[in-house]
């Protein structure tokens, strides 16, 4: 497994950690209806401001142990080639595509879904967690093609 | 129109200058090891700087490198 992948699948797990977080908090709304605006902001900006801080905590994250593992196994110290090349950047823009196809289907149900009458607020629930489910479709996509050796 | 694809001969290449190692080639021309081995698969064709490097980097034309033929052709 490439460092990339290595880093991609952190980031897939933390993304899948961050939306089962938000589920866990959402269903309890969705069930009893109770569709209260403060504790929705509330969960809406620590699933904001996690995302943001995992992302970059977890990348920093990786590289360091990443680099430590290879000095282990090496027994010396050099700085690890964690270059990215022209394959890196296509496999990115078309991990980026599918996060795009992903968030646009969740942005256009949930706007259908306020057209057939369901409280603005579970609208925008419902693209907060699209917005996380599109993270989680790019990573698997990127996954998929580093995997399958584009 | 003729459906083609981009071919090469960098394992042979590599061979042909003193075994050299998909690592080597990848430091040489500056990206990762796994995009040689892509490169060698057949399931990624560079672009046009990176097979004029890899063309430099064994010191043959591109056209020895590299060659566009129709698909399913055996070499």
């Amino acid at each position: 497994m490439s460092y990339q992948e290595k880093n991609i699948t952190v980031a897939m797990v933390s993304h899948l950690l961050i939306l089962a977080y938000y589920f866990f908090n959402l269903f309890p709304i969705i069930q009893s209806g109770d569709w209260v605006a403060n504790r929705l902001y509330a969960l809406w900006l620590v699933v904001i401001v996690a995302t943001i801080l995992v992302t970059i905590i977890g990348s920093i994250l990786t590289n360091i142990i990443l680099s430590i593992v290879e000095a282990i196994r090496s027994r010396k110290y050099e700085d690890p080639r964690f270059i990215t090349d022209e394959r890196d950047h296509l496999i990115e823009l078309k991990g980026i595509r599918i996060e795009y196809i992903t968030y646009s289907i969740g942005v256009l149900s949930s706007i259908l879904a306020f057209i057939f009458g369901q409280p603005p607020l579970l609208m925008i629930s419902t693209i907060f967690a699209f917005g996380i489910l599109a993270e989680i479709a790019g990573d698997i996509a990127k996954i998929t093609l580093y995997r399958r050796g584009l | 129109m003729e459906k083609r694809q981009v071919r090469n001969n960098i394992r042979k290449l590599r061979f042909q200058n003193n075994e050299m190692t998909q690592e080597q080639l990848a430091e040489k021309v500056g990206v990762t090891r796994q995009t040689i081995i892509a490169l060698e698969g057949g399931k990624y064709a560079p672009s046009l700087e990176l097979a004029f490097r890899i063309s430099l980097a064994f010191g043959v034309p591109l056209q020895e490198v590299f060659s566009y033929e129709p698909e399913g052709a055996e070499k």
